[in-house]
């Protein structure tokens, strides 16, 4: 288990998600990207964002960025929120549909069709969540 | 050992008051003014809802089981109370429950107490600082305050991982929601909490609540001008409907509202304001002129801004379906209207929903009448009807021996009245509206009697009583006053409830259907869920399917219910059908039925097409109609049902 946001997180993900989802059965032989910018980040308020390209249900791209975007990427959807909202997200507390559809996190993009696909990006999330546990504890300092 | 010395003149059955507290509904009865007794002081004066009636009877519910412990809170919560049987009077006429027994009971608890059992809760850097934008008194983290919440806001059985804040200015709304972001917290505003609580025994509860965070409790947020000159009112987040149509009543001005306890401001957020003045006054963005906003980054924007983006951009389709505000509307200017001294309320009652919906449609579309639906027997039932027991006995009499099933439902001018009679032949007048309220529970009791089985045999009964000889026999027979209403009350209230029914508004439909007090009468000590949405009105084969959805599903899973209220929208283009389902808010099997229900009707619905659900309706009514309705979403395809399909899974999880 590692630490969210961390360089361990991705390379563990990546690992995870080519060992665990089936590019067709768990991930419906996809092909899309996102952006997700989380703000607020403690202990120093910052904005990360990671990048997560899938090509054909297979992950071709999965990297992170101190900052708002990463500006070679120009992902189909882009998924904004706090710190807070994403650590929700990634302890389970909820789940990614629930979390646009509560205004949590904002979603740029078609609403429709980051709902065509929102199985499989609980797949991803649920991948995600299974290496890590570790995140920020306590409030950004204002 | 030392006890609190908290007054207590008698001892209250603890058991019999959490019996009492768990017949409550939130339906916020507690909170408006509506008998015109005053309100309950400690609410008033200490503003959380742990202070009202309603707060106090989720309150006891937690203190019994053990889930929160005593805090120092709860001694003020106790001691503010002055047992002055507000609450008792104003919650008897709606729920016919007596809330006062909780409050003396809380008052008994803690006078058992010693006082080393109250705990001090520590403040930590959330609550401080949520204290230094709004003040001292109105942020907390005592989990006494915040247990009131639950069921209207925050799940039953989730930890108590909430703080509670009481903005009073659009400023203060802002800097709580940037605290909210920069500290990692979610949160969500709260008015009056009655569609919260109406979800939250059901599959929409984790939809609809805060799973942690920070409470917004927007009830302080009181600004309310009248403005006659331009027919309009500035109204504030803490401001309920009744207390706008009172003031708009004041200068002969009328507000488009929701039922009494509902915040005009959430209101407008949540449905657009769903009313049977819809047709005539408008719905969504109809219904304001200006709104004030606080956007989810903290940002304040008001609809006059030059600099803003379109405010009424919104996604069309069945997948625009939103669980939370998209902002916080922290003040409004709504439009008022004129009240006519000619306006006089008239029904029609029919035995069957496809001449009704004719009716209305066809008034709908010719511009008559200000308020126009079509009620079923049961809605109308439980409005009147003073008790639940009478209620299910005047519902047995309509629709087994009167035939009487649905009432066309209008409130019009004086050459309105006369199109409706021209059309529809005749009407049940004001005078005999009056005699079915203060009559209801004599006309109740005539079940099984001579006089119905005699009127049931009748060619059409209905005509018989209301329109031919029969009707003056029944006028007399019902001995409609206000002394005889009220003996169906407890004896201690009985005097109270006949000055109450001896005033005119109290039988007053047209001041009724304003002021909305009745709807709570529909979740007395069960609750009510209503689901339904907007339809095309030309296609009536269209429209009866849809309602036959709903009866078919709910027959399927066992639950009482009925069509509540067909309504049309933009000269009759449109219907807004409500159709309610009954059900133990208590019972965990009953609350699934319902939820299974929900789910069904809804992608049935979907599958249907042409259809604006519930689901979709939400969180839209700052839009502009023309881009929510137009055009209704065409049938789910099987891949789309797929697709909705998991969404709901992986909204709701397994409901099976």
């Amino acid at each position: 288990m590692v630490k969210f946001l961390s360089d361990e997180w991705i390379e563990y993900g990546k690992e995870y998600i080519r060992r665990n989802l089936d590019p067709a059965k768990d991930l419906g032989n996809l092909t899309t990207s996102l952006h997700g910018v989380i703000e607020h980040v403690p202990p120093t308020d910052s904005t990360t964002t990671f990048y997560l390209e899938l090509e054909n249900g297979q992950l071709s791209d999965f990297i992170l960025r101190v900052g708002a975007t990463i500006p070679e990427k120009t992902p189909v959807f882009v998924i904004t929120g706090t710190y807070g909202a994403y650590r929700d997200i990634f302890e389970g507390k909820v789940g990614t549909a629930m979390a646009i559809l509560k205004n949590r996190i904002k979603l740029k993009g078609s609403k429709v069709e980051a709902l065509k696909i929102i199985k499989q990006l609980d797949g991803l999330i649920d991948a995600l969540r299974k290496v890590t546990d570790e995140f920020e504890e306590g409030p950004s300092p204002s | 050992m030392t006890r609190h010395p908290l007054v207590t003149v008698k001892k209250t059955d603890f058991d019999a008051a959490v019996a009492i507290a768990t017949k409550g509904t939130h339906c916020g009865m507690c909170r408006i003014d509506f008998l015109g007794t005053g309100l309950c002081p400690s609410g008033k004066k200490h503003g959380y809802l742990a202070y009202w009636p309603q707060g106090r009877m989720e309150l006891i519910k937690h203190l019994t089981d053990g889930t929160i412990p005593p805090t120092e809170a709860l001694i003020e919560i106790a001691e503010s109370c002055s047992l002055c049987g507000l609450c008792d009077k104003q919650c008897n006429f709606a729920t016919q429950l007596r809330p006062e027994k909780v409050a003396q009971a809380i008052k008994d608890y803690v006078a058992t107490l010693d006082t080393k059992d109250f705990l001090k809760i520590p403040k930590d850097a959330i609550v401080t600082g949520l204290q230094k934008i709004v003040g001292e008194k109105w942020a907390t983290n005592d989990p006494v305050i915040i247990a009131s919440y639950i069921r209207s806001i925050i799940a039953p059985n989730v930890p108590l991982d909430f703080y509670v804040v009481m903005p009073e200015t659009t400023e203060q709304v802002s800097q709580i929601v940037q605290f909210a972001n920069t500290n990692n917290m979610p949160f969500l505003p709260r008015s009056g909490g009655t569609a919260l609580s109406v979800a939250s025994p059901t599959v929409l509860a984790n939809a609809t609540n805060l799973e942690h965070g920070i409470i917004i409790d927007l009830l302080r947020m009181k600004r309310l001008e009248i403005h006659p000159e331009s027919s309009t009112a500035v109204v504030g987040a803490g401001v309920t409907s009744f207390e706008l149509q009172k003031e708009a009543y004041k200068h002969h001005l009328r507000a488009n509202v929701a039922e009494a306890g509902a915040h005009v401001c959430a209101n407008i957020a949540t449905t657009g304001i769903v009313t049977t003045w819809g047709n005539s006054y408008g719905c969504f963005a109809d219904n304001f002129i200006d709104l004030q906003l606080v956007d989810n980054d903290g940002v304040i924007k008001t609809h006059h801004d030059l600099e803003i983006s379109n405010p009424y951009a919104v996604d069309n389709g069945f997948a625009n379906i939103s669980l939370s505000p998209p902002y916080i509307i922290t003040e409004t200017t709504v439009k008022l209207y004129p009240v006519f001294n000619d306006e006089e309320a008239v029904m029609v009652p029919f035995d069957n929903v496809e001449d009704a919906l004719d009716a209305v449609i066809e008034l709908g579309r010719r511009g008559v009448g200000l308020s126009l639906a079509v009620l079923s027997y049961k809605y109308l039932a439980e409005f009147i009807c003073p008790t639940r027991q009478i209620a299910t006995d005047f519902e047995d009499v309509c629709k087994n021996y009167l035939k009487l099933r649905y009432v066309l439902d209008v409130v019009c001018k004086k050459e309105d009245k006369q199109i409706v009679e021209d059309l529809l032949g005749y009407t049940i007048d004001e005078s005999m509206l009056r005699t079915l309220i203060l009559g209801s529970p004599k006309l109740a009791s005539l079940k099984n009697s001579e006089f119905m089985k005699i009127l049931s045999e009748e060619k059409d009964p209905l005509r018989a009583i209301f329109a031919g000889p029969m009707k003056k026999h029944l006028e007399q027979g019902l001995e409609a006053t206000p002394a005889n209403i009220a003996k169906v009350y407890d004896e201690d209230l009985q005097d109270f409830f006949k000055k109450i029914y001896a005033k005119p508004e109290f039988t007053d439909v047209v001041w009724l259907h304003a002021f909305r007090i009745l709807p709570s009468r529909l979740m007395r000590q069960r609750m009510a869920m209503g689901p339904g949405g907007a339809i095309w009105a030309g296609d009536k084969a269209h429209i009866l399917k849809w309602i036959k959805i709903f009866s078919d599903v709910g027959d399927k899973h066992r639950l009482e219910h009925a069509l509540g209220f067909i309504s049309p929208l933009d000269n009759g283009k449109f219907i807004y059908i409500e159709y309610d389902y009954f059900y133990d808010h208590n019972d965990p099997e009953a609350a699934g039925r319902i939820s299974k229900t929900l789910l069904e009707t809804t992608e049935q619905s979907l599958v249907l097409g042409g259809i604006f659900t519930l689901i979709n309706y939400l969180f839209k009514g700052i839009y502009r109609k023309e881009h929510v309705l137009y055009p209704l979403p065409k049938g789910l395809t099987v891949e789309e049902d797929t697709m909705f399909k998991d969404v709901l899974h992986s909204l709701l999880g397994d409901i099976e």
